[in-house]
């Protein structure tokens, strides 16, 4: 057996099963956090665990359905530190909530679903994992209120994923059909001599999947209503974590089984990454709602992404700036959500009215909010800037100069409805008092993720060698 | 030394962020001794160059980014210190004048010294990358300064001079990556790819790179068409905001111009030389002219610095299309001695069109007149300021724009016409300008208060340094020199 490749996953997957009976006993209210403090603990744990698989040799585990590599502890990293930074701001939020020793378990749950999907190299497993992903998500939506649009968009959520990820798995059984294989590594090397319309058709169902999870264009529509309808931190977490999740198990499917760029999936890639750019900073720029307005924007980050996954056999930094970017991009988004949190909490209301005069009322918060705001916008010294940086370089280098240009506009564009926020916070005039709640994990999650903004976009070395690491060694 | 005076206001910034909540005047004074101490610094890196020395002088270089071989390199030759300490001066000037300022003190203070350590950084950076983190890192405090400290439409204002400022910097950027990933190995640092020039044989990827460093220098000078979120800015911000921004802010664009655009790209500069050309000279009269047409002071005072900024276009353009090496140095002497000098003046100029409204509550020509009588002091200096930015000689001005005129017979008779013409527009503005406010039936305000010395002194200094540039030009060796050594790089 090779259980020694998966004590991350272990160490989680036990302590949410464990948690499940604990959250029903702890009922008394000072034992309501406990389960998220075990859950932050867990966490870290599995964080230790997985850290060292970055300097392994890469292997694979089970009979080669899952990969024990870099690649995979860079991105099981990025998912845990996703779960660990939203996990204070949730507790924070759920305070003296019914729910509150529930949320912490979903979070778990989704959390080992991602860290799966990042490693699977088999067919069925991508499958198990991509809905191990969304069923906690679908579940924390809905936990977070009761009142009916969350609940419109948990069901909405719900009835997109389950159509989108039963297309791709639908497409999956197109590569099946054409190697005999659910190995990645086969299908890739069975793939060369298909039938070139097939490979497409399977390439096109497999990205509806992929595209769900990552909000690309046209498969986003889901993202604004759920986020809206969903909880500050529940939208942060299902911003970043599926997100993260669903980069990785792309860059391997598309490296592993279709390499070369069969069928043109980079033109195809580089095409979707404008339009989900595009859309998204387009329609953020009509937002009044925050999270409505950084559901918009998670979307356009998304295209950004993808526009180095599309380069990602042809430039050499590519991988190291996908890496990177989701990094940056879980900082700056999971600060931005956690102050939006404490808005929500305190006025009731995610409105852009609802941070006027908060650079006075609540000075650290509305710095907090600036600085992730100007990051996402990719102002120099913070993360976001150098992430931009990184992929724009990878465009350019990977022969799509054009496309560079289209994200170069784009961020000029986007600039416009994040400064819109920042200029609501500092110079319009106050007409009532707008506060941040208080709270010790709301201060966590902020300080933790404005330091990682910060620092990361000064120093990027800081990320840039474990993900290099991480990026170098895949195959 | 230098990297003292880079981060000296960043840590006098957050120092004075650090004082105590009420307590406004320390936190001016914090502001105030940190300006002075980079004054200093700044002073005696201008002391302390070699004036045969290159540009290279005080180099610092660390890994920054190793993995895309991004480095902090900084360095200095004549123009960039000369820019250092007219950074280091009007911050001084802007932190003096500011003693008074209660509102939001703190944030005020690091805002400046946050901006000078972007400016001064951008003036030593030498490498593309660093070059551009300072550039931006000089760009969010003024709009935060425009937006919060602003007047009406400060929102409005800020955000246009935000976006517009943006647009061009990241067409910068997708010139730097090109640069960078030209070069074998990829590189950002500038002498570098000045030594290597990359691009050498690729004529239509060095246009497409020339085009994207002429919009990102371009907004920010300003060139004529990318100039419009220029009056709103200027007109909307407090005034030390302007005296930074015309003083400082427009000479990245003209730095960028000289330092980075014309020794990179020389055959490209020269290639498209008389697109900058009639770029400058369509600056120079549309500067002109409605500065001509303007009430508003400010406004007037803001369309003629593209007027005056246009003067470094034209060098550039020359300097890159001849190839007589006398020629040459006097265009880009005059350009770098237009941009101490319009720093100089320009910066004074805001200053006392801030006084004036402050005390008067507007800043419309038409309710000014005969404050000769009523403010004689204000009225000289007012006066000076004025005849010094219309090119009188005895002031810093003439000495810029006489080189660069000169320079420009090389090309052709006309472009010097047209120049010239648009010194006698420009002569009439001021000259309506000072007839309007100082001649005339004393109309508003009714009385004016003397200047005090937190408003007397800076001015008197920026007046007094250009006096002394005018007289005696050889002041400004260093950094005519450094002009003439970015020349010889390529």
């Amino acid at each position: 057996m090779d259980l020694g490749a998966v004590v991350p996953e272990m160490i989680l997957a036990a302590l949410a099963l464990v948690l499940v009976p604990v959250a029903g006993w702890a009922r008394a209210p000072r034992w309501r956090t406990a389960p998220a403090v075990l859950a932050g603990l867990g966490v870290i744990a599995a964080m230790g665990f997985t850290a060292p698989m970055l300097w392994a040799t890469p292997t694979e585990a089970f009979c080669g359905t899952y990969a024990v590599d870099p690649f995979r502890a860079a991105y099981q990293l990025l998912l845990e530190l996703g779960a660990l930074l939203t996990l204070p701001m949730l507790a924070a939020h759920f305070r003296g909530h019914a729910q509150e020793p529930h949320a912490p378990i979903a979070v778990l749950f989704a959390l080992v679903g991602a860290m799966g999907l990042a490693a699977s190299l088999d067919l069925g497993l991508i499958v198990l994992f991509l809905q191990m992903v969304s069923f906690p998500s679908y579940i924390l939506v809905v936990l977070a209120r009761t009142d009916r649009r969350a609940q419109e968009a948990a069901l909405k959520y719900f009835i997109y994923g389950a159509v989108a990820l039963a297309v791709m798995a639908y497409g999956l059984t197109f590569l099946f059909g054409l190697t005999g294989s659910l190995n990645l590594r086969a299908i890739g090397a069975g793939l060369a001599g298909a039938d070139p319309a097939w490979v497409a058709v399977a390439l096109g169902l497999v990205l509806v999947g992929y595209g769900f999870e990552a909000t690309v264009v046209p498969f986003q529509f889901w993202a604004p209503d759920v986020f809206q309808g969903a909880s500050a931190p529940v939208s942060g977490f299902i911003s970043v974590v599926p997100k993260v999740a669903a980069f990785a198990g792309l860059l391997r499917l598309l490296l592993e089984a279709m390499p070369h760029g069969l069928s043109s999936w980079p033109l195809l890639l580089a095409l979707l990454a404008a339009a989900t750019m595009s859309w998204g900073n387009l329609v953020a720029l009509r937002q009044r709602s925050l999270k409505r307005m950084l559901a918009y924007s998670s979307i356009a980050q998304a295209g950004y992404v993808l526009m180095a996954v599309a380069v990602a056999e042809r430039a050499a930094g590519a991988f190291g700036a996908v890496g990177f970017y989701l990094l940056a991009y879980l900082f700056m988004n999971l600060g931005a959500f956690a102050v939006v949190a404490q808005v929500e909490r305190a006025g009731g209301s995610d409105s852009l009215r609802a941070v006027r005069g908060l650079g006075r009322r609540a000075p650290w918060p509305a710095v907090a909010l600036t600085l992730a705001l100007l990051s996402l916008a990719g102002i120099p010294p913070l993360a976001g800037f150098a992430g931009k940086v990184l992929l724009l370089g990878a465009a350019i280098d990977g022969g799509m100069a054009w496309l560079a240009v289209i994200a170069a506009i784009n961020m000029a564009v986007a600039l416009f409805y994040y400064v819109r926020v920042v200029a609501e916070m500092y110079f319009a005039p106050e007409e009532r008092a707008t506060f941040a709640a208080p709270g010790a994990g709301y201060a966590l999650s902020t300080v933790v993720a404005t330091a990682g903004t910060l620092a990361l976009g000064i120093l990027p070395a800081l990320g840039l060698v474990p993900i290099g690491l991480g990026t170098n060694l895949l195959r | 030394m230098l990297n003292a005076a880079i981060f000296l206001p960043l840590l006098t910034g957050l120092l004075s962020l650090a004082m105590p909540r009420r307590r406004a005047d320390i936190v001016r004074f914090v502001a105030l001794a940190g300006s002075v101490l980079t004054l200093f610094a700044a002073l005696a890196l201008w002391a302390g160059l070699d004036p045969a020395g290159g540009a290279l002088q005080w180099r610092t270089t660390l890994p920054w980014i190793p993995a895309i071989g991004a480095s902090y390199d900084v360095a200095i030759g004549g123009l960039s210190s000369a820019l250092i300490v007219l950074t280091a001066l009007l911050l001084t000037v802007v932190a003096a004048f500011s003693l008074r300022a209660e509102d939001r003190a703190h944030a005020h203070a690091f805002l400046f010294l946050l901006l000078g350590t972007g400016l001064i950084g951008l003036f030593a950076a030498q490498d593309l990358l660093l070059f551009y983190v300072f550039f931006e890192v000089a760009l969010v405090p003024m709009y935060f300064i425009i937006g919060v400290w602003g007047g009406e439409q400060r929102s409005y204002a800020a955000l246009k001079f935000f976006l517009y400022t943006r647009a061009g910097s990241l067409a910068m950027l997708l010139g730097f990556l090109a640069l960078y990933l030209a070069m074998q190995p990829h590189s950002f640092s500038l002498p570098a790819i000045i030594a290597a020039r990359p691009l050498r044989d690729a004529p239509f990827a060095a246009a497409l790179v020339f085009f994207a460093l002429l919009l990102g220098f371009g907004v920010k000078l300003p060139i004529v068409p990318l100039h419009n979120w220029l009056p709103d800015a200027h007109v909307e911000a407090p005034t030390e905001g302007s005296v930074v921004l015309a003083g400082l802010q427009l000479k990245m664009g003209a730095y960028g111009l000289v330092a980075i655009l014309l020794p990179v790209l020389p055959g490209t500069v020269a290639r498209f030389g008389w697109l900058l050309v009639a770029l400058a000279l369509i600056s120079l009269v549309w500067g002109a002219l409605a500065a001509l047409a303007q009430r508003d002071m400010k406004r007037l005072v803001a369309y003629t610095s593209i007027n005056h900024m246009a003067y470094v276009t034209l060098a550039v353009a020359i300097a890159a299309m001849t190839a007589d090496g006398d020629v040459q140095r006097l265009a880009l002497d005059g350009a770098a001695v237009q941009m101490v000098s319009h720093g100089l003046l320009t910066g004074g100029m805001f200053l006392m069109v801030g006084i004036l409204q402050h005390q008067a509550g507007t800043r419309d020509i038409g309710r000014f007149g005969g404050l000769l009588g009523r403010a004689p002091v204000f009225s000289l200096l007012f006066g000076l300021l004025a005849f010094g930015s219309l090119g009188l000689p005895g002031l810093s001005g003439f000495i810029a724009e006489f080189q660069v005129i000169g320079a420009s017979l090389v090309l052709s008779l006309w472009v010097a016409a047209v120049v010239v013409l648009t010194l006698v527009v420009t002569t009439g503005v001021y000259l309506r300008l000072l007839s309007c406010v100082l001649m005339g039936e004393p109309t508003a305000p009714p009385r004016l208060a003397p200047l005090s010395p937190r408003e007397l002194w800076p001015v008197v200094t920026l007046i007094v340094l250009s006096v002394l540039i005018g007289v005696l030009p050889g002041l400004l060796v260093p950094a005519v020199n450094g002009a003439s050594q970015l020349l010889a790089r390529f």
